[in-house]
C-alpha cells in the first residue's frame, strides 16, 4: 500500500532511485529470474561455441540504425539514439579489433526513406566520425524496413561469394512504412545468402521474427542498456559459415614496414594514396607500406590498395582470428562444497563465493563463474596453463 | 540523304536559311533543311541536341524560327512563302513543341549529372583538368569509367527513385492547429499530398481536373478539407461539392469489396458462428438473425466503414505495384499467417495455416543451427610460421635472456683498464652515431621532409598522384585478360600511361630540378609506373609464347 505514493514521486521526479530497485529485487520480483535467466544463456553459449566450426571471417556488414520518431523516447537515457549511437562506437571499434579484414557500413532510415551513413569500409576512423556527428539528427517519421533492406542489398550483391554478407538492424519503432510487400524481398534476401539480424528496442515484431528466422539470422529485443550493449558485442564474433558459402583461395599482400631516412639514397618521397584528398593529415613522408603489386603506399594496415585491389594485412592481423580455430576448452563445472582445499579462484584470487566452481581441465585450477566468462570471452587462454609452462 | 525509315511529320516549302531557298522537313527524331533543288540536307539537328526553339515577335515582317542548341549555336529559319508563312511558322513550331520535351530529358539529364559531379568534387574536377584537357585520355574514355563505377554506388540516383510506401496514418498526421482566429492550418508536405493521391485516386483526378485552370492549389485543398469527405460523418450535402462525385465512387468501390469476400477462413467473421444442431437435427436451417439498429449503431458504422475503406485502400494503393495475383508458389513458401491473401486458397496453404496457428515457437525444442565442421590439416602449421627454405640460425628467447645476464654480470664486475681503451675520436663518433639524431638513429627522429618542399610542389605532386592514380587503377583493373575487351583495355591504358608519363611526369620533374630541390620526388611514381610497364610486358611475353 506504501509503494503507491513512492512509486508516484518516482514517476514524478522523473529519475530512477536504484535502491528501490534493490529492495524489489530482495523480495523475490521477477527481475532476479530474468537476470538468472540472462546468465544461463550466457554460459551456455560459452559451452555450446567449442568444436571447431567454419567460421566466415571476411565479413561484409550493413548496420541499419532507425531514426524514426520512436528513438526519441527517453526510457534509454537520455534519449534512444544517443545510446544507440554511443554503443555503436564501441561496437565499431571491438567489430575491427575482432575482424580486421571486414568492412562495415552504416545506414540510417526515416521518414519512410533510408539513406547510407557511411560507405562499406575497412577503417573505422570515418565510422566514428559520422557516429558522432549523426547525434544531432532529427528523429522524425516511420522507419522503413524495405527501403534499407533495399539500399543494403544494393552493395552487399556485389560482394564476393566467400565472404559473408550480414546485415544488422536496430530497431525501436513497431511500425514499419514500406513500398511494396516485403515477402519479396525476404526471398530475395535468402537467394542472395544474406543474413539479417534484428535488435528490437520496443517489443517483438512479427515482420522482423520472420525476417531474421528465414535469413537465419538472430532477433533479440533489449531489456536495458546493459543488455543492449551485451546483444550488440554478439554481432562482433564472425558467424559459423552457412553451407552454401564457396570456400576459395584469397589473395593477400603482406607489405613490410619500410623505414627510410634522408641519408639514405634510395630513398623516395611519397604520398600515402589513402591520404590524397585530405588536405590535412601526413604529407610527404619516406616510409609507409608499400604494395607488393603495385608499389603504392600506404601509412597504415589493414587496407584494400586502391590501385591494384590487393587486401594488404600483416600477419599479426591474421594471427588475431586464431583462437576461433583452435578454441579454448570448456572448463568442468562442479560444487564449490567439493573442493577440498582452497576457496580462493586462481585468476582473481577472490574468495569463491558463487555456488559452482570451473576447473581447467589441464592444470586443474579452479576458477570463479566471472573469471570463466572473462577467460573464454575474452583471454582465449587459461592464465594457469601459460604460467606453468616449463622453460625450454 | 534521309534514310528510308525516318518518318517524315511535317514538310514546309519556302524556307529559307542563310539566304538561301529550301524546304524544312520534321522527321520523327530530327529536324533537316536542304536547299532547293538540292537532294541532300544541308542542315540536320537532332531533337535531342536542340536545347529551345524562339520565334520572332508578332509584329515583324520577317517570319523566323530560331533553334538554339546545346553546344550554344544557333540556326534560324525564315518562312518565306507569302501566304502561308504565318501559319507554316506556327505549325512547326507546334510541333516541335511536343517533340522536343520528349528527347530533352534524356540528354540534359547526362550533361547535367556530370556538371554536378564536377561541380561538388573538386577532386574530381582537378583529375578532369589533368587528364582530359591536357589529352592524356578522352573525355568519352574518363565519363566512361566515372560513371561505370559510380552507377554500382551512387547513392543520390537510388534516393531519388526510392519509392515509399503509405503510412496508414498519413490523414491522421496532418494535425490542424488553430491560427488564433478561429481558423485551422492544415499542415501539408508534398509526401503527405503524395500519400492522398495514391490512395484515392478520385482525388487525384479532380486535381488534375481542376488545377490550375479553376482553382488554385491552395484553394483546392482548403476546399478539401472543408468538405464533408474529409470528415468523420459523411452526410451527402449536396452536389455543389466537387468531392461528392468521390465520396460515391468510393461507396462503389467499398460495396464491391466486400462482394468479394474474404479467403482465409481463419479470418473470415461471418463464417464463424456457432452451428449448433437446432431442433430437427439439423434438417432445418437457422436464419442468422437480424439485429435492430439504433441510430447510434447506424453512426458508428459509418466511422467503421469509412476506417475499413481507408485502410482497404491504402493497402491497394501500397500493393498495386508487380504484384502478380494468385501466385500460389508464394502463399506456400512464404508461411507466415501474412494477411495479405491470395486469391487461391488452395488446402495445402489452409493446412499450413491451421499448423501455425495452433503452434507456438517457443515450446519446441530448439533447432540448432547447422554448422559445418572445420577441417584444418596440418594444424601444427599455425603454431609457427613458414618455415623458411635454408636453414637459418634462430636465436632462442633463451639465448637473449643468457646472454643479457652475462652482460649484466660482466657490468658488475667491470674494472676500467685505461691501456686498451679505444682512441676518443673513435668513442666520441660512436657516442654521436648512437644518440638522437646521429647515423644510427635516423629511423626515431621525425621526418622533415615535409618542410624541405614548398607547398605548392607538394599539392602539384598529390594532384599528379590522384592523376596517376586513377590511370594505374583502370590498368591494374584489366588483370587477370580474360577478353578481347580487356586487351584493348589494357594496351590502350598503357599507352595512355606512357604518354602522362610524357606530358605531365617529366615536366614536372624538371620544374622541380631547375628549383634546385635535391630530393627525388618523381621517383617514387616513376616506381609504380615502371611496375606498371614490367606487368604489360611480362603479359604480353606470355600470349606471345602462348600464340607460338
Amino acid at each position: 500500500m506504501d509503494e503507491e505514493p513512492e512509486r508516484a514521486k518516482r514517476w514524478e521526479g522523473g529519475y530512477e532511485r536504484t535502491w528501490e530497485v534493490l529492495k524489489e529485487d530482495e523480495s523475490g520480483s521477477l527481475k532476479a529470474t530474468v537476470e538468472e535467466i540472462l546468465f544461463q544463456s550466457k554460459r551456455k553459449r560459452v559451452i555450446e561455441s567449442h568444436g571447431q566450426v567454419r567460421l566466415g571471417m571476411m565479413r561484409h556488414l550493413h548496420v541499419v540504425i532507425d531514426c524514426s520518431r520512436s528513438m526519441d523516447d527517453h526510457d534509454l537515457k537520455p534519449n534512444r539514439l544517443t545510446s544507440t549511437l554511443k554503443l555503436m562506437e564501441s561496437f565499431v571499434d571491438e567489430y575491427f579489433d575482432q575482424n580486421p579484414i571486414s568492412q562495415l557500413g552504416i545506414i540510417t532510415t526515416k521518414n519512410k526513406r533510408a539513406e547510407k551513413l557511411t560507405d562499406l569500409a575497412g577503417n573505422p576512423k570515418n565510422h566514428i566520425v559520422a557516429l558522432k556527428k549523426a547525434v544531432t539528427t532529427l528523429c522524425v517519421g516511420e522507419p522503413s524496413l524495405y527501403n534499407s533492406l533495399n539500399l543494403a542489398i544494393q552493395t552487399l550483391k556485389h560482394m564476393p561469394g566467400h565472404t559473408s554478407r550480414e546485415i544488422l538492424i536496430v530497431l525501436s519503432s513497431l511500425t514499419t512504412c514500406d513500398p511494396a510487400n516485403i515477402c519479396e524481398l525476404i526471398k530475395t534476401l535468402k537467394a542472395l545468402k544474406v543474413r539479417v539480424s534484428v535488435i528490437g528496442l520496443s517489443a517483438e515484431v512479427r515482420v522482423c521474427t520472420v525476417l531474421t528466422r528465414e535469413t537465419g539470422g538472430s532477433y533479440h529485443v533489449i531489456l536495458d542498456e546493459s543488455h543492449f550493449k551485451e546483444l550488440l558485442m554478439l554481432h562482433v564474433k564472425p558467424p559459423p559459415a552457412s553451407s552454401s558459402s564457396e570456400c576459395s583461395l584469397i589473395r593477400m599482400g603482406f607489405p613490410p614496414h619500410i623505414i627510410a631516412s634522408l641519408t639514405n639514397q634510395d630513398a623516395k618521397p611519397s604520398f600515402s594514396m589513402s591520404h590524397l584528398d585530405s588536405s590535412c593529415g601526413a604529407g610527404l613522408s619516406l616510409g609507409g607500406y608499400f604494395c607488393p603489386q603495385c608499389q603504392a603506399k600506404y601509412t597504415e594496415l589493414p587496407v584494400e590498395c586502391k590501385v591494384c585491389g590487393l587486401t594488404l594485412v600483416s600477419a599479426p592481423h591474421l594471427a588475431r582470428s586464431f583462437h576461433h580455430l583452435f578454441p579454448l576448452a570448456a572448463f568442468t563445472e562442479s560444487p564449490v562444497d567439493g573442493l577440498q582445499d582452497d576457496r580462493v579462484c586462481q585468476a582473481c584470487q577472490g574468495e569463491l563465493k558463487d555456488k559452482t566452481a570451473f576447473t581447467c581441465p589441464s592444470c586443474r585450477s579452479v576458477f570463479c563463474v566471472e573469471c570463466d566468462l572473462f577467460i573464454h570471452d575474452s583471454l582465449h587462454c587459461c592464465p594457469c596453463c601459460l604460467h606453468s609452462q616449463s622453460p625450454p | 540523304m534521309a534514310s528510308l525509315s525516318e518518318e517524315v511529320l511535317l514538310v514546309l516549302k519556302k524556307v529559307r536559311q542563310r539566304k538561301q531557298d529550301g524546304t524544312l522537313y520534321l522527321m520523327a527524331e530530327r529536324i533537316a533543311w536542304g536547299p532547293e533543288g538540292k537532294d541532300r540536307f544541308s542542315v540536320s539537328h537532332l531533337y535531342a541536341d536542340i536545347r529551345c526553339q524562339k520565334i520572332s515577335p508578332d509584329g515583324k515582317s520577317k517570319i523566323q524560327l530560331q533553334l538554339v542548341l546545346h553546344t550554344g549555336d544557333s540556326t534560324a529559319f525564315h518562312f518565306s512563302n507569302d501566304s502561308t508563312a504565318l501559319k507554316d511558322r506556327d505549325a512547326a513550331k507546334e510541333l516541335l513543341q511536343q517533340l522536343l520535351p520528349k528527347f530533352k530529358k534524356k540528354a540534359n539529364k547526362e550533361l547535367e549529372e556530370k556538371n554536378r559531379m564536377l561541380q561538388e568534387d573538386p577532386v574530381l574536377f582537378q583529375l578532369y583538368k589533368d587528364l582530359v584537357v591536357s589529352q592524356v585520355i578522352s573525355t568519352d574514355e574518363f565519363w566512361a569509367n566515372r560513371l561505370g563505377d559510380t552507377n554500382n554506388s551512387d547513392s543520390s540516383l537510388s534516393n531519388n527513385k526510392q519509392e515509399v510506401g503509405i503510412s496508414g496514418a498519413f490523414l491522421a498526421d496532418i494535425r490542424p492547429q488553430t491560427d488564433g482566429c478561429n481558423g485551422l492550418r492544415y499542415n501539408l508536405t508534398a509526401d503527405i499530398i503524395e500519400s492522398i493521391f495514391r490512395t484515392y485516386p478520385a482525388v487525384k483526378q479532380k486535381y488534375n481536373e481542376n488545377v490550375p485552370h479553376e482553382l488554385t492549389e491552395k484553394e483546392f485543398w482548403t476546399r478539401f478539407f472543408q468538405s464533408h469527405y474529409f470528415h468523420r460523418d459523411r452526410i451527402n450535402t449536396g452536389t455543389q461539392d466537387i468531392f461528392s462525385e468521390c465520396g460515391k465512387q468510393d461507396e462503389i468501390g467499398l460495396k464491391s469489396m466486400v462482394v468479394q469476400g474474404v479467403k482465409n477462413p481463419l479470418v473470415d467473421l461471418l463464417s464463424l458462428e456457432d452451428k449448433t444442431l437446432d431442433e430437427g437435427y439439423g434438417v432445418c436451417t437457422t436464419m442468422p438473425s437480424t439485429s435492430n439498429r439504433t441510430v447510434k449503431d447506424s453512426s458508428n458504422s459509418a466511422i467503421i466503414k469509412r476506417f475499413n475503406h481507408h485502410s482497404a485502400m491504402v493497402l491497394a494503393a501500397g500493393s498495386g505495384k508487380g504484384e502478380t495475383a494468385g501466385d500460389p508458389a508464394s502463399e506456400t513458401s512464404c508461411t507466415d499467417g501474412n494477411s495479405r491473401d491470395s486469391d487461391f486458397f488452395q488446402p495445402p496453404v489452409k493446412k499450413v495455416k491451421l499448423q501455425e496457428a495452433i503452434e507456438y515457437e517457443d515450446l519446441k525444442k530448439e533447432k540448432k543451427p547447422k554448422t559445418i565442421a572445420l577441417n584444418l590439416k596440418k594444424s601444427d602449421r599455425y603454431a609457427h610460421g613458414p618455415v623458411p627454405l635454408q636453414s637459418q640460425h634462430y636465436s632462442t628467447s633463451q639465448d637473449i635472456i643468457n646472454s643479457l645476464n652475462y652482460i649484466r654480470h660482466e657490468m658488475v664486475n667491470y674494472k676500467p683498464n685505461l691501456t686498451q681503451v679505444l682512441c676518443s675520436t673513435t668513442a666520441s663518433s660512436a657516442i654521436a652515431a648512437l644518440s638522437p639524431g646521429g647515423v644510427l638513429m635516423q629511423a626515431v627522429t621525425q621526418q622533415a621532409i615535409n618542410q624541405m618542399v614548398p607547398t605548392d610542389v607538394q599539392g602539384e605532386l598529390k594532384h599528379l598522384y590522384a592523376a596517376a592514380g586513377e590511370l594505374l587503377r583502370h590498368f591494374w583493373s584489366c588483370f587477370p585478360v580474360n577478353t578481347p575487351f580487356l586487351e584493348e583495355k589494357v594496351t590502350k591504358m598503357k599507352s595512355n600511361l606512357e604518354r602522362f608519363q610524357v606530358s605531365k611526369l617529366c615536366p614536372f620533374q624538371e620544374k622541380v630540378q631547375r628549383q634546385y630541390l635535391s630530393a627525388n620526388l618523381t621517383g617514387h611514381l616513376e616506381q609504380m609506373l615502371q611496375t606498371a610497364y614490367s606487368k604489360f610486358h611480362v603479359w604480353q611475353t606470355r600470349r606471345m609464347l602462348r600464340k607460338t
